[in-house]
């Protein structure tokens, strides 16, 4: 009893700012409100017009291809820069602080920071024409249909990155340093002794990294909204920024609840594989 | 000014109260961030969020807005919060649906009004006119689009235009003139590429609706007045081949690269780049609205470092059927008095001060260009001598526009909220080759009249001359 009481006010909290806005937002997502005023109950209309939705198709995709990039780049320089920083002492907080910086600043920041130097007029690439590199000159990287995503993946991976490497460097610190001797006894070389020493050691750690991953993937809002807005003509458009664009432009809130629900659904099927793995034993 | 938002504590517990039953919470907890008007004594302290950008612009704002009317009577104050454009029509909206949010309400457009409107969220300001005298000082087309039912629920803050500004010294220097018609500006658009000149600046970077006012000027200059309110009407489709072309025409000028260098330049280059580029003279013409002329004293002359000078001309016609000289109109915002504000009357006084004197009002017309262009009646001679020439014939441009009929039509004042989002953004799907000029008018055409039937496009006005 004495455990609930203590729980109580977190409890009520979560009542109030979690469990009454989702009620609410499944009530929404069966209407046909527009974000203001009463709301008309229309069934699943919106849940029926999402899998018709060209738009909405094409977000998913844009999703998709966002989360392949941003669990890979990140990951890869993160645990490469895990494993080198891992193996040198003086200069380790330096290089931890200095990986660390682009990850608390703030994305608003980042983002004009990052427009301004691919900024096709008098950014780097034109910059690099001046010294007889002429590769990007041309190249608006946030303009161009093909390569605004990536571009917008390209700023929050350089972002990302370094917080990943802090947590592998942290996650690799907690490896049995026997476990390498051991090994370098056997005659194991440094790419055997990260594959087969390091890599399982980190391993429940990667893991939720890959987890939240793919929540991140699918929640990807501010560097997309403030660098792109989703555009040009929908080149980077997310499903967040698409909600977004439901409610406050196209007055729409009732389908973009469904949209936000089904959202939800997703991340509700991955963190319930998760869990039951971690049910059936596997070190997750 | 600033005014933090307070949550009192026991505010705080009504509000949990109410959400602790599921659905009310978002409006029940910014409820408890109400305002602390008393409208008892007829004093207030009334909540006003704005979106005036930059120190020097808010303290104009300040000096020429909020002082003066706290000067004018002792009992009502105004607290205002500075966001940008994009956060107020987010908040306000989010606010005004919690049955809280600022007194006095700025919208950015008439069909954002209208849609808070038909929500019940405005207050009636019918009952306010006679004082404010309203009917008589505002003009009446720009009274309209906020007018639903026969009732007035807002006020315009801003008489739109769209024009052709240009670098005057580049123009003098390579003895061009301000082109008229579709034959001289094409020319002109050629020749300027030919010096390694971008024609027509422009971006979409900085502000994701822009691409509206090249849609406003193509539909508005090349198919004329008369088509567009027939279909702003309903009497004519957009699917009409005269819109189909005006569009087609558009993309024309992307792909010869007249527009910004480049579809992906106007995608991706800043407007501070564009216009320092507008004010070195490496773009001959820019066609945007009378907001960008405050800007433009930071790009050229001594504050840019350079001897440029700048001017602006009409929007050229597109086709022979559009006569030279035409102004688009529309407002730039407006307003109101929220429904569930605790001071409505006050709400209303500080309205009805800002529309009463007509020589304040010029005075902030001359004082900051562009921003404060309330559409009242205006004779020259009202217009004071301190006031740029550029920006005195704006006003009287625009009026006599209007008065005799020669006037077109912003998307962002007289389509649905709906229909006005899909003009710029299915506009950029057709920029970007995504879509046709064809399918692009036919999903317009089915957005609108669904609009249309539901009553949600603001009235309109008929292309003749106006009464001021």
């Amino acid at each position: 009893m004495t455990g609930w009481l203590f729980l109580a006010p977190l409890l009520l909290v979560n009542l109030l700012v979690i469990v009454g806005p989702s009620i609410a937002t499944v009530y929404y997502s069966l209407t046909d409100w527009t974000g203001t005023g009463s709301a008309k109950f229309i069934g699943l209309s919106n849940y029926r017009r999402a899998f018709d939705d060209p738009d909405l198709r094409q977000a998913v995709v844009h999703n998709v291809i966002w989360f392949v990039l941003f669990l890979t780049i990140p990951t890869i320089v993160g645990l490469l820069a895990a494993h080198l920083l891992s193996s040198i002492r003086r200069f380790q907080m330096f290089f931890r602080t200095v990986f660390f910086i682009p990850y608390i600043t703030a994305s608003v920041i980042n983002a004009f920071i990052w427009t301004s130097l691919l900024n096709p007029t008098n950014g780097i690439g034109v910059a690099l024409s001046h010294i007889g590199i002429p590769f990007f000159k041309n190249t608006s990287f946030f303009g161009q249909p093909n390569l605004a995503l990536p571009s917008v993946n390209f700023v929050v991976d350089w972002h990302w990155w370094g917080f990943l490497a802090v947590i592998y460097l942290a996650a690799m610190q907690n490896v049995d340093p026997a476990l390498y001797d051991a090994a370098k006894v056997d005659g194991a070389g440094k790419w055997q002794l990260f594959r087969h020493i390091t890599m399982p050691g980190i391993y429940p750690t990667l893991v939720f990294m890959f987890l939240m991953t793919i929540i991140w993937s699918l929640k990807v809002f501010d560097y997309v909204y403030i660098i792109t807005r989703g555009g040009p003509g929908g080149a980077s458009q997310v499903i967040s920024t698409l909600m977004y664009d439901d409610i406050f432009s196209k007055f729409e809130a009732g389908y973009a609840a469904a949209i936000g629900l089904s959202m939800s659904f997703v991340v509700a099927i991955v963190l319930a594989g998760y869990f039951y793995l971690r049910k059936r034993g596997s070190e997750l | 000014m600033n005014d933090p938002v307070t949550l009192t504590r026991r505010r705080f517990l009504a509000g949990t109260g109410l959400a602790a039953l599921g659905l009310a919470l978002p409006g029940s907890l910014l409820s408890a961030c109400g305002t602390d008007s008393s409208s008892g004594s007829g004093s207030a302290n009334l909540k006003f969020w704005m979106d005036v950008a930059g120190a020097a612009n808010q303290d104009y704002f300040k000096k020429h807005v909020i002082d003066p009317f706290e000067a004018s009577q002792s009992k009502i104050k105004l607290n205002v919060t500075y966001y940008s454009g994009a956060d107020l029509r987010r908040l306000i909206q989010t606010a005004l649906q919690a049955k809280s949010g600022p007194d006095v309400v700025r919208a950015l457009s008439a069909s954002q009004d209208l849609a808070w409107v038909r929500s019940n969220l405005l207050a009636d300001l019918d009952k306010y006119a006679p004082k404010g005298g309203w009917k008589s000082k505002i003009a009446e087309w720009a009274l309209t689009p906020f007018t639903v039912d026969n009732k007035i629920y807002a006020l315009p803050m801003r008489e739109d235009t769209m024009m052709l500004y240009y670098n005057k010294t580049v123009f003098d220097k390579n003895n061009w003139k301000a082109p008229t018609n579709r034959d001289e500006f094409e020319a002109l658009a050629t020749e300027a590429k030919g010096k390694g000149l971008i024609p027509i600046g422009g971006t979409n970077s900085t502000y994701g609706a822009s691409s509206e006012w090249l849609v406003t000027f193509f539909w508005n200059h090349f198919c004329g007045p008369q088509p567009l309110y027939q279909a702003l009407t309903g009497k004519l489709p957009w699917t009409d081949a005269v819109f189909v072309d005006a569009i087609d025409l558009l993309q024309s000028y992307f792909k010869k690269g007249w527009v910004a260098g480049s579809t992906a330049k106007y995608y991706s280059v800043p407007q501070a780049t564009v216009s320092t580029q507008f004010g070195q003279g490496q773009i001959a013409m820019y066609p945007d609205g009378e907001w960008l002329m405050p800007q433009l004293s930071q790009y050229f002359g001594k504050a840019a470092k350079n001897d440029n000078d700048w001017d602006w001309a009409p929007l050229p016609s597109l086709s022979s059927d559009v006569p030279p000289g035409l102004f688009v109109v529309g407002v730039g915002g407006s307003y109101g008095v929220n429904a569930a504000s605790k001071s409505p009357d006050q709400a209303a006084k500080f309205l009805q001060w800002y529309y009463s004197d007509k020589k304040t009002a010029i005075d902030r017309m001359a004082g900051s260009p562009s921003t404060y262009n309330i559409p009242i009646a205006i004779d020259k001679s009202d217009l004071p001598s301190s006031m740029d020439p550029r920006s005195a014939r704006l006003l009287t441009s625009v009026q006599d526009a209007l008065t005799a009929g020669k006037f077109g039509y912003a998307t962002w004042t007289w389509w649905g909220p709906k229909a006005d989002t899909f003009v710029y953004q299915g506009v950029d799907k057709v920029l970007n080759g995504k879509l046709s000029s064809k399918d692009y008018c036919s999903q317009l055409n089915d957005i609108f009249q669904q609009e249309l039937k539901a009553g949600n496009v603001p009235a309109t006005i008929e292309p003749k001359p106006q009464k001021l």
